[in-house]
This record gives structure tokens, C-alpha cells and sequence, in this order.
């Protein structure tokens, strides 16, 4: 029998803005990668039929760009919720602003990393660690969709990507633009990898609903954590 | 001999001169403005500013290059370069053509310097290094960096031949021995227009001059400095194997069936898709071919660092400071693999070290469930 | 007292070249021929992609375009084992016969015929008598009063200019020159058509590699599918446009050329006993008519002569260290176990250090190293290359078709066989090779559509062209005949990058500086002898130079 029983309380965390947005983000990012990748190792397509019968790689292509719309516009949308949206959601929980923030991160680095044991868990939504990678997270979203829009500057006539040309001049040229484009993808397949295992991770070792968060928003915190955070505010 | 009369004969002058008649002049200057994209009103002024100016001098200076550029200049097909340069322009120094060598050669450049100050066009050909002094390109025992410096001064405006006077070229390919450098970085507060390409196509060259001879003002430059008119569109937007390249279908090794067929170049390495140049519009030699058409993919050989985007028959550029055999791919797939290892190893040592707190929350919920 | 003087630049060539010569008695008594600009593109190959190797020295030259992708691919492939299908091997043939017209072509009328057409002297002729003239030199339509009228009146206009453009500054009404007016105006009249002309044969470089100059060549064979049923390949239209651009050249090379050029070789007779230089040569031969790897099979015959001894012809082995070395104890390079030692390519080092004046200078200190070019040795021996070395070897072998060209000439000009050896000698050995060349080249047409006929649609052999087919290390070397003669590339691969690449370029046999012992290169040589008239007008020089054909860019790459 096991010596202590946990009450937990149940704290809506992820407003619906936030899940709308998670579950969007993810399935632009899966389509990004996936078409992004094919963009640069196209598969070899032995076929007799005529060129004109076909337009799979457009088709590729096209995917790609109308996600990179929603992934953009996403984003965008998710800054302003930074803002405006609860505290879970506020932007101070992705940019280290007092000592807090780094204690709390240093906390989860020995219990996740160096699972040290017999440690509390601290934070309700995010936590610090998460928020800090989260935050660079943000700045790979900026990168692509930058180097993403100076590429796609050539083919579009719309002001809003024509925007963009000023960045291959950093890059010197498309060549450069292109690789970094292409390499950034890889950020973000091992930050998929490293945040699905976490968040299984979590819910397994923490048993707090991690997972079923950003389906319908509530986790499950200890009662006595649940005190102590609301002493601290 | 060599001493300009005080009111120099203008185009129209000299094409008189020679026996054209009005009619003949008109027409030139009519296929002139459909040549250059311009409306019928075009031709007029054309005319009027062929009437109005003489010849105007151009000194073409040549540096770290391989003639190339001069080469495909002489390869216009319209205008011909015989009546660019006894009608159009005074060509009053070029190493390649002209007839006096030594001494004479650099009097009559420095004569140009001095008698048309401020209004000649100095065209470059070749890259400048600037290393040790610049000891590593000499002409007439003086370095070109101060060669340059020296005719820049006098310029109107200053024409950049090629990739090696536009970006550097191969000499400036890492590790770069000679530092050869492009001339915008050496000559500031004159008009600088790029012509980049390896060499630029012969009739984008004649084009640019006719340009600014015919209406005595710069073309239209893009955010880099090129004539708008030849590069602003990628080799890839113009290119006649697109519908393949938008199907799929594309030549997976030289030679093969879909070589035979001319399907899309980009998987042996075509780097049309990066590329602005007018080549697919255009193409060489007066419309003959251009690489891709030829079955070779473009290199990219009029855009900056081409050279160290290789290598040429893969699509992805090698990643900078991985080494040859590496590009983005490669990196990340490992980089995936060790942090899947990675994972399994914190799944296994999460398991041991947290045995116990684990144990505890399935017994705390287990607990529960006999309760109910 | 001997007079130093000092041409820089020479200009119509490729290049910077700077001749310093002394001059005593009217003479040329003593001359250094140097390089002044470097890129050191060996030093950028290293660690690159073999594969990649030929667009890269390719542009060591944009005059001899394509000539230096050829040889690259040729030693990649010796490197890797490749042999290049047949339908290949005419394309690049072709390609070396168009390059060949092409550049002997432009160096006659647009580099080197101001050294003897005066073109003031042009505006006095007689059109008439020009006519006349034309008329009975060649079959070429354009020959009309009228049309050398209409000519001379477009020339008077443009003198009287004032602007006087590139021909600014000649050395126009030197006594050297000795052409009637009415020739001059010939040779004035062709300078125009000929810069019309060449823009036309390149188009079989941009048929095959896509554009001219700095054609693309490929590793294994060529890039240029043969599609015969498909508007994107190599098909009959294509074909028949490549067989007419060879048959047009042909006509210009028979009806202007060579007709000009024995017009105006009789008024220069002297210069069949000046300018002779070394009297060694030599050739690595090139056109393979039955594959790269049958060296019997070349049109080109390779061999060296030694001492105008034309009786004995001499082989040459590029992979032996003891044949072709590369000497820098004159040059601005440092060898890493001492300056006076000769280098075999494959060991080759190309570590730069300048240590000659700093500019701005006057002089060069040409007792020390004077020149960005190294000096390459055969056995030793300081040879010449180029044009006049493959027309003597192909006639000291005994080839009917040299013999033939050879022979005939002679007879025409009147002048015995030793007038070869000469400034004269070299200027109409170009022309000679180029009737040859412009034959071969639909020789080798046919051959390609023979193969094409018999169903073999093969352009490139890439089994080997993926790296994970290599050995961890390679060696290679490749040869061809450059227009301006023998071009030789080796290299050593080892780990699937380049570890070593060396380029021994014709230029830089002929233009190199002396060699650790003071004896002369080919260019060096011939001027010593050269009759000066005016010092301060030294065409004479331009002559002996220009028949070399100079190209510096090459050389020193
Ligand atoms: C998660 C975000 C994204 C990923 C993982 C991604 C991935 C990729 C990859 C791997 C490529 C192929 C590059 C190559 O040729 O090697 C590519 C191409 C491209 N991407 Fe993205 N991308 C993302 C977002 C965006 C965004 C926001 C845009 C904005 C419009 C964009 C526009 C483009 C364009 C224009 C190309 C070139 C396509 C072509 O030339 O056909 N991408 N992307
Ligand atoms: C089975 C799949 C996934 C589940 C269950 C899941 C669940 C979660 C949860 C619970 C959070 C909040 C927890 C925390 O802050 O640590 C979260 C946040 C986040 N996830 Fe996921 N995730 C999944 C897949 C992905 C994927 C594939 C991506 C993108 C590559 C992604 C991107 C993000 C981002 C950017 C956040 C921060 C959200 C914010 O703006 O606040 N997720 N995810
Ligand atoms: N020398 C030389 Fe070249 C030639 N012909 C090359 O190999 O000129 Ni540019
Ligand atoms: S840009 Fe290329 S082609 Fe032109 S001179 Fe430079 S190397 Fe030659
Ligand atoms: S061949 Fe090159 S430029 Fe043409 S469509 Fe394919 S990738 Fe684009
Ligand atoms: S390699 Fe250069 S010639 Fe045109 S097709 Fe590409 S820009
Ligand atoms: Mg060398």
C-alpha cells in the first residue's frame, strides 16, 4: 500500500485558442516536413505518361505552400494569444524574465535529465525548461517562415512574400537560403521526437492527464502543489 | 590622329556618314525599342538620343579573369559587336582587341581618363586581389587595385562584367589565396551595375550598353545591383522543362531513358530553381541552346558563392563545415538517430532510477480502483 | 650600351604578359617573358569533387573555352577507369574542331593581323584593284567594288571621328609594314566578317554544352542525351544544324582563312628565317578517332623533336617522373625541399611567394624570379608547343594529310622546309591545321552519325559516376591538344576529394621564364635575333610574341 495518496485538483490550463492552435500547428508542421522533405529528394517516378497529365510535384509543392500559410498565420495568432490569453498561455512563460524561471529550469533538469528522486513537481503549465525550449521553438517557427517566405518571394506576386526578398541578400544569395531552409527542418523532426516522448514521459511518470491536456484543456495537480502556487501569486 | 574634333559627330551623323539612309536608321531604332521591350514612342527617342550624342568612350578594363566575358561579348548577335564599337561606343581600351600595346596602350586610356572625365564607362572584367599589396594582378607595373581606383575616379558609371568582376568568381572560391575581390567592394559613391553569369550572355552584355547609350541613363537595377530587364527571373521560372520538373518527372542519372526524353534536371543537381538569370528566356549564342536545354543542369553560375555551392550534381548544397560528403540530410538523420538512442536510454534509466516513485503512483492508483 | 625596353601589356592576347627586352644594334639581344596576375586555382581544387574539377579549371580560359574541361574529364576518368562511349568521343571531338576554328580564327584576324595590316594605309586603297585582288586570291562572294567602297568610306568616316576606339595608339605607318593599300583593306574587310563569323561556328559548343563560351562537359562522356525522337535531345534537327555550321566554317576557313593568310605571307618572306627560337618541340597528340585509350588512332600525332631534327621523333610519357617537371627557381613559388628541384606534376606544388619589386615598378629583377608562370621541362629540355610543333611532328611522322598541307604551301610561298622554324613558320602553321581540322571536323560528323545509325544512343558511361565506386585513392592524368598546343592535367584523389591537382598548360611551356641553368623557354628565345626599327615602336616584338598565340591566363592559371 502505498504511503501517499494525492489529491488533485482539476485546473483548465490550455484554453481552447491554445489546443486549436497546438492541433494546427502540428498538422502544418507534419505536412511542412513531410512535402519540404520530398521538395528537396524528390522520389524517382519512372512513368510513360505524358507530362501533361500529371502535376505531382505542383501538387507537392502547392501543399507546402498553403501549409506554410496556415503555419504562418498560426503563429502569428499565437503571439497575440501570448498576450491577451490566460497565464498559462502568456508569453512570460517562454522568456526567462527572473531568477525563478532559471531555478525552476535547473529543478527540472536534475529530475528529468538527471532524474535525481524525491523531488516535487513544480509548475502547472508549462514548465520552465519547456517554456526556455519553447522559446526557441518560436525562433526556428520565425526562421522557417522568413527563409520560407524569401524563397517563396520568386514565385508569388502578393506584396506580403515579395516582403521577404531582402533576406537572400544576408544569405548571399539562394543557395544559402535554400540549405539553411532545408536544414531547419531537421529542428524541428528532433524537437517532435524529444516533445511527444516528454509528454508521454510525463504523463506516465507524473500521472497528472499530460497527454489528454490538449484535448480538452484540464490538468490534474496535487493538492498541495495547487497551495503552494497559490500562495506564490 | 588620336585628337577629338570639337563637336564630335553624333550616331546619326556617323551612320549617315556611312551611307545609311534615313529610313535605314529609323528601322534600327525601331527594332531597337521592340528589342528592349519599349513601346512604339520608344523608337523615337531612341532616334533622338542617337542623334544628339557621339560615340561615348569606354575604357574595359581586364583583372582576374579569363577573357570569357570578352569572349561572349564579341558573341552578340544583335547589335554585332563590329557595329557596337565603330558605331556606337568609342572602345578606346580593351587588352584583348586593341591594336597598341605597352606604353601607347596606357597613354590612350590615360588620355580617355583625361579628356572625357566624368564621362566615360568604365566596364570591368575580373575580380581584384587584394592580398600582399595587391602584387597578385599587375598591369604595366602598377597593382589593379589602384588600377581601378584610378579609372573609377573619372567614371560615369561603372559596368561589372561576369561573376568574377560581380562576386568573385573562381579565384575567390575558398580558401580564396589571392583575396580576389569584386569591385563594389572596392569602389564606392559611383553607379555600379552587375552583370553577373560565367560568362554573362553575349547579347544581355550588348543589351545593357545599348541601354545606356541609347537613353543616357542606368537600366533599372534589382535589390543587387543587376539589370532588372536579364535577372529577375530564375533560370527555373523560364525554363522549358518545367511542366516536367511540376509532374515529377525528372532524370535520375545522366544518359538515362528520362535524359533521352528531357525531363527535369533537378536531381542531378540542377540549381535552376536558385539561379536568376535569362538563360531559359533568352538563351545562348542567339537563341541556340542553354545548359539545361543541353542536358546538363544549371550550376548557378551568375549567382554570389556559386562555386562553393557545389558540389554540382546534388541538389543539396554540401553544409558548411561538415565536409564534403555532407549536406543538411545526412546531419539530420543522424542527429534523429542519436536522439532516438538518446530517448531509449532515458526511458531505460527513468525506469530504474524512478522505480520506486512510478511503483508508488500505479499503487496510489490501483489503491483507488479497489476502493470503488 | 644596350637599351632596355619594356611592353606592358601586350594586349591582343589573353592575359597579362610583360616582355622586357634588351635591345643593341637594332637587335634583340636579350628577353624575360612574365606573368603578372595569379589565381592559384590549384590551390582551390584541393578537397573538392573530382567530378566537379572540369567547370572549375574550365575557367582557367575563356578564349581556349572548353579546352581545359576536356583534358579535366579525361584525367578523372584515367583516375577512375572510365572509358567514354563512341557517340561521346565524336561529340567531343567536334567540339575540339569548332574550338580550334574558332580560336585560330580570331587570333589571326582579331590578335595578331594588326601586327601586319596597317589600317590607315586601308583608307588609301583603290577599291577597284582591292576587288581585283580578292577576286583572284578566293571564290568569296563578298569581293565587289562596290562592297570594299562602301568598307573604305565606313573606315574614313570612323578615322576621321576623332575616336579612334581600339585602334587608337597602333603603330599605324611603321616601316615594318610592308602591305599594298589594297591588301590592307582586304585584311580590314575580313577583320569585320570574321568577327561576324565566329559567333556562328561556337553554336556547336552551345548545340552540345549548352552555351559558348564555358561549354559543360560531364565526367563519362557528355550531358547531351541523344533523343532522336524527342524535341529535347540530340536529334536530326539539332544534328543538321551542327553538320551545317561545320560545312559553313569550312567554306569561311578555304575562302578567307587560308587565302588571306598566303596573300599576305609573300610581302614577309624575311620573317621565315626570324623568330625561330628553340628548335625543339613538342606534341601529346589528341583526336582519338578509335577511342581516348588508342593513341594510334589520333589525328594528332604526339612526339617530341629535338634540335630541328625532324628525322627523329621522340615519345612522350606523362606518367614517368622523369619527363614533363615543374621548375620554379625563376618563379614566385617556394618548393617545399628547395626551389631548384623539378617536380613531376602528380608531386606538384603550386605555394605562392612573391618576391619581386613592389608595384608601382619599372623594371622587373629578372636576374631573380620574375614571373607567376612555372617552368615546366621535358626531360630537361625547354621545347615548344603549339600549332607549328603538331604540324612538324605530324610531318616528321610522316602523315600524308600534314604532308600534303605542308608540302603544297611551301611550294606556293616558294620557301624551303627550315622556313617552318620561324615567326612566319608558326603563323602559317596555324592556318595549315586549321584546313586540316575543318576537314576532320565532318569526318568525325559522319563518324557520329554512322554510330547513331547503328542504334547506339549511348552519351555518357555512368557506372562509375557515384562516389561509393570508387578506391580510396586514385591517380590520373590527361592530355590534349590545346589550340595553343600541349595541355596535360594530373591528379591524385584520395578519399573521394581532390588531393592534388596540377595543370602544365601550353603557355606555360612557351611563355615560362628561364630555368635554374638560364636557359631560355620558347618565348624568350625566339625574340633574341628580332630587328628593332624603332624602340619605341617595337611591332616587331608583337609579331614574335603574337605568333605564339599568348595565353597568360592559362598559363599561370
Ligand atoms: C515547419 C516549417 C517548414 C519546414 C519544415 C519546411 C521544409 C522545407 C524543406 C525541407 C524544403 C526543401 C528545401 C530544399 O530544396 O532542399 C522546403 C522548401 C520550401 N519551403 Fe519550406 N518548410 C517550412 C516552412 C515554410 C514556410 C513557412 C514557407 C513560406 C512560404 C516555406 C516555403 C518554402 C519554399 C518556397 C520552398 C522551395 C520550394 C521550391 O522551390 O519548389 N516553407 N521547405
Ligand atoms: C501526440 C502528439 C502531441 C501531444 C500529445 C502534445 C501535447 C502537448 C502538450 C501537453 C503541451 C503542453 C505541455 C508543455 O508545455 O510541456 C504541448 C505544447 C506544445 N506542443 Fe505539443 N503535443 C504533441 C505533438 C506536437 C508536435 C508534433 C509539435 C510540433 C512539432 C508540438 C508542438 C508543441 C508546441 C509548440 C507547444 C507549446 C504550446 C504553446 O504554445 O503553449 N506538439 N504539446
Ligand atoms: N595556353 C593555353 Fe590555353 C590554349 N590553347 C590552354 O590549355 O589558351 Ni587560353
Ligand atoms: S566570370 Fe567566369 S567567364 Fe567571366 S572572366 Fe570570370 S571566370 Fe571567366
Ligand atoms: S531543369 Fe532545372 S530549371 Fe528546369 S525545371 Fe528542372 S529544376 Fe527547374
Ligand atoms: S549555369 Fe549559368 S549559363 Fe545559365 S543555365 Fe545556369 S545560369
Ligand atoms: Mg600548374
Amino acid at each position: 500500500m502505498s504511503t501517499l495518496t494525492h489529491k488533485l485538483r482539476r485546473v483548465f490550463v490550455w484554453e481552447l485558442p491554445v489546443r486549436a492552435y497546438h492541433w494546427l500547428n502540428v498538422l502544418a508542421i507534419v505536412a511542412l516536413c513531410v512535402t519540404g522533405y520530398l521538395i528537396g529528394n524528390p522520389p524517382g517516378i519512372m512513368s510513360q505518361s505524358e507530362a501533361s497529365h500529371r502535376y505531382l510535384f505542383g501538387t507537392i509543392r502547392f501543399i507546402h505552400f498553403v501549409a506554410a500559410y496556415v503555419f504562418f498565420f498560426n503563429f502569428v495568432f499565437r503571439i497575440y494569444w501570448g498576450f491577451v490569453g490566460n497565464k498559462y498561455a502568456n508569453w512570460k512563460n517562454f522568456v526567462p524574465t527572473n531568477r525563478k524561471f532559471f531555478k525552476e529550469m535547473w529543478q527540472v533538469i536534475s529530475i528529468d535529465i538527471f532524474l535525481k528522486k524525491n523531488r516535487e513537481h513544480i509548475s502547472v503549465g508549462h514548465n520552465a525548461l519547456a517554456g526556455f525550449i519553447y522559446f526557441f521553438t518560436f525562433i526556428a517557427f520565425l526562421v522557417q517562415c522568413i527563409t520560407g517566405f524569401a524563397l517563396y518571394a520568386d514565385m508569388s506576386h502578393w506584396w506580403f512574400a515579395d516582403a521577404f526578398i531582402w533576406v537572400s541578400g544576408i544569405f548571399g544569395d539562394n543557395f544559402g537560403l535554400r540549405n539553411w531552409h532545408h536544414a531547419t527542418m531537421w529542428f524541428f523532426i528532433l524537437f517532435a521526437i524529444v516533445h511527444v516522448y516528454l509528454v508521454f514521459y510525463h504523463d506516465y511518470v507524473e500521472g497528472r492527464g499530460e497527454i489528454s491536456s490538449m484535448g480538452g484543456g484540464w490538468k490534474f495537480i496535487e493538492e498541495e502543489q495547487f497551495e503552494k502556487e497559490h500562495k506564490e501569486d | 590622329m588620336t585628337n577629338h574634333p570639337t563637336r564630335r559627330p553624333t550616331y546619326y551623323e556617323e551612320l549617315r556618314g556611312k551611307g545609311y539612309s534615313r529610313r535605314d536608321f529609323m528601322k534600327f531604332c525601331t527594332t531597337m525599342a521592340a528589342y528592349l521591350g519599349l513601346q512604339a514612342s520608344g523608337a523615337a527617342q531612341i532616334a533622338s538620343a542617337l542623334q544628339k550624342t557621339p560615340r561615348i568612350p569606354v575604357i574595359w578594363l581586364h583583372f582576374q579573369e579569363c577573357t570569357c566575358c570578352s569572349e561572349s561579348f564579341i558573341r552578340s548577335s544583335h547589335p554585332i559587336v563590329a557595329d557596337i564599337i565603330i558605331d556606337n561606343i568609342s572602345l578606346d581600351y580593351t587588352e584583348t582587341l586593341m591594336a597598341a600595346s605597352g606604353h601607347q596602350a596606357e597613354a590612350a586610356k590615360a588620355k580617355t581618363m583625361k579628356d572625357y572625365h566624368g564621362e566615360y564607362i568604365l566596364c570591368v572584367e575580373g575580380s581584384v586581389p587584394v592580398a600582399n599589396d595587391g602584387v597578385y594582378c599587375c598591369i604595366g607595373g602598377k597593382s589593379a587595385v589602384d588600377i581601378l581606383q584610378e579609372s573609377a575616379a573619372g567614371a560615369k558609371a561603372i559596368l561589372c562584367w561576369g561573376s568574377c568582376a560581380c562576386n568573385g568568381c573562381v579565384q575567390s572560391a575558398k580558401p580564396n589565396p589571392t583575396s580576389a575581390t569584386p569591385i563594389h567592394k572596392l569602389v564606392k559613391g559611383k553607379p555600379i551595375i552587375k552583370v553577373p553569369g560565367c560568362p554573362p550572355i553575349g547579347e544581355v552584355m550588348a543589351g545593357v550598353l545599348i541601354h545606356m547609350i541609347t537613353f543616357g541613363r542606368l537600366p533599372e537595377l534589382d535589390r543587387v545591383g543587376r539589370p532588372k530587364a536579364f535577372y529577375s527571373k530564375r533560370v527555373h521560372d523560364t525554363c522549358y522543362r518545367r511542366p516536367f520538373y511540376d509532374a515529377g518527372l525528372f532524370v535520375e542519372t545522366f544518359d538515362d531513358e528520362n535524359a533521352q526524353k528531357g525531363y527535369c534536371l533537378y536531381k542531378v543537381g540542377c540549381k535552376g530553381p536558385m539561379t536568376y538569370n535569362a538563360c531559359g528566356a533568352m538563351r545562348w549564342n542567339n537563341g541556340t541552346s542553354y545548359p539545361i536545354q543541353s542536358g546538363h543542369g544549371c550550376f548557378g553560375c551568375s549567382e554570389e558563392n556559386f562555386w562553393d555551392n557545389g558540389p554540382i550534381y546534388r541538389q543539396m548544397a554540401n553544409f558548411p563545415g561538415f565536409g564534403i560528403e555532407s549536406n543538411a540530410d545526412k546531419i539530420g538523420i543522424i542527429a534523429a538517430g542519436v536522439t532516438a538512442a538518446g530517448i531509449a536510454a532515458h526511458a531505460v534509466a527513468t525506469n530504474l532510477r524512478k522505480k520506486k516513485l512510478i511503483h508508488n503512483l500505479v499503487e496510489e492508483g490501483k489503491e483507488a480502483e479497489k476502493e470503488l | 650600351m644596350s637599351q632596355r625596353i619594356v611592353i606592358d601589356p601586350v594586349t591582343r592576347i589573353e592575359g597579362h604578359l610583360r616582355i622586357e627586352a634588351e635591345i643593341k644594334d637594332g637587335k634583340v639581344v636579350n628577353a624575360y617573358s612574365a606573368g603578372t596576375m595569379v589565381r592559384l586555382l590549384e590551390e582551390i581544387l584541393r578537397g573538392r569533387d573530382p567530378r566537379d574539377a572540369w567547370a572549375f579549371v574550365g575557367r582557367v580560359c575563356g578564349v581556349c573555352t572548353s579546352v581545359h574541361s576536356l583534358a579535366s574529364c579525361r584525367t578523372v576518368e584515367d583516375a577512375l577507369g572510365i572509358v567514354i562511349p563512341p557517340n561521346a568521343e565524336m561529340v567531343r571531338n567536334i567540339m575540339f574542331c569548332t574550338q580550334y576554328m574558332h580560336d585560330h580564327v580570331v587570333h589571326f584576324y582579331h590578335l595578331h593581323a594588326l601586327d601586319w595590316v596597317d589600317l590607315v594605309s586601308a583608307l588609301k586603297a583603290d577599291p577597284k584593284k582591292t576587288s581585283e585582288i580578292a577576286q583572284s586570291i578566293s571564290n568569296w562572294p563578298k569581293s565587289s567594288p562596290g562592297y570594299f567602297s562602301d568598307l573604305q568610306k565606313r573606315l574614313t568616316k570612323f578615322v576621321e571621328s576623332g575616336q579612334l576606339g581600339i585602334f587608337a595608339n597602333g603603330y599605324w605607318g611603321h616601316p615594318a609594314y610592308k602591305l599594298p593599300a589594297e591588301v590592307n583593306l582586304i585584311g580590314v574587310a575580313h577583320y569585320l566578317e570574321a568577327l561576324e563569323w565566329q559567333k556562328e561556328i561556337v553554336k556547336i559548343h552551345t548545340i552540345f554544352g549548352g552555351k559558348n563560351p564555358h561549354p559543360n562537359y560531364l565526367v563519362g562522356g557528355m550531358a547531351c542525351a541523344i533523343g532522336l525522337d524527342d524535341v529535347s535531345g540530340i536529334n536530326a534537327e539539332r544534328l543538321a544544324y551542327v553538320h551545317q555550321l561545320l560545312k559553313d566554317a569550312k567554306t569561311f576557313i578555304e575562302q578567307v582563312y587560308i587565302p588571306d593568310l598566303l596573300a599576305v605571307a609573300p610581302y614577309y618572306l624575311d620573317w621565315g628565317a626570324i623568330g625561330g627560337g628553340l628548335g625543339s618541340f613538342m606534341a601529346y597528340g589528341d583526336l582519338p578517332t578509335n577511342g581516348y585509350n588508342d593513341p594510334s588512332s589520333f589525328k594528332f600525332p604526339s612526339g617530341v623533336i629535338l634540335n630541328k631534327d625532324i628525322s627523329k621523333v621522340h615519345d612522350v610519357d606523362l606518367r614517368n617522373d622523369s619527363e614533363v617537371q615543374e621548375f620554379v627557381s625563376r618563379s614566385w613559388y617556394d618548393y617545399e625541399e628547395g626551389n631548384d628541384a623539378g617536380l613531376h606534376p602528380w608531386k606538384g606544388e603550386s605555394k605562392i611567394n612573391y618576391t619581386g619589386p613592389k608595384p608601382p615598378y619599372d623594371f622587373l629583377n629578372v636576374e631573380e624570379k620574375y614571373s607567376y608562370l612555372k617552368t615546366p621541362r621535358w626531360k630537361g629540355n625547354a621545347v615548344e608547343v603549339g600549332p607549328l610543333a603538331r604540324v612538324l611532328i605530324g610531318y616528321a611522322r610522316g602523315r600524308e594529310d600534314f604532308k600534303e598541307v605542308v608540302d603544297s604551301t611551301l611550294a606556293k610561298l616558294n620557301v624551303p622546309v627550315t622556313a617552318l622554324f620561324s615567326t612566319l613558320g608558326r603563323t602559317a602553321a596555324r592556318g595549315l591545321e586549321t584546313i586540316l581540322i575543318s576537314q576532320w571536323g565532318l569526318e568525325f560528323y559522319d563518324q557520329l552519325i554512322s554510330n547513331l545509325r547503328n542504334g547506339d544512343t549511348h552519351m555518357a558511361n555512368m557506372e562509375k559516376f557515384n562516389p561509393a565506386r570508387w578506391e580510396f585513392t586514385a591517380q590520373g592524368v590527361g592530355h590534349s591538344e590545346a589550340p595553343r598546343g600541349a595541355l596535360a592535367h594530373w591528379i591524385v584523389i584520395e578519399d573521394k576529394k581532390i588531393k592534388n591537382y596540377q595543370l602544365v598548360v601550353p603557355t606555360t611551356w612557351n611563355a615560362s621564364p628561364r630555368d635554374a641553368q638560364g636557359n631560355m623557354s620558347a618565348y624568350e628565345a625566339a625574340l633574341v635575333g628580332t630587328p628593332i626599327a624603332d624602340p619605341e615602336q617595337p611591332v616587331e616584338i608583337l609579331r614574335t610574341v603574337h605568333s605564339f598565340d599568348p595565353c597568360l591566363a592559362c598559363a599561370v592559371h
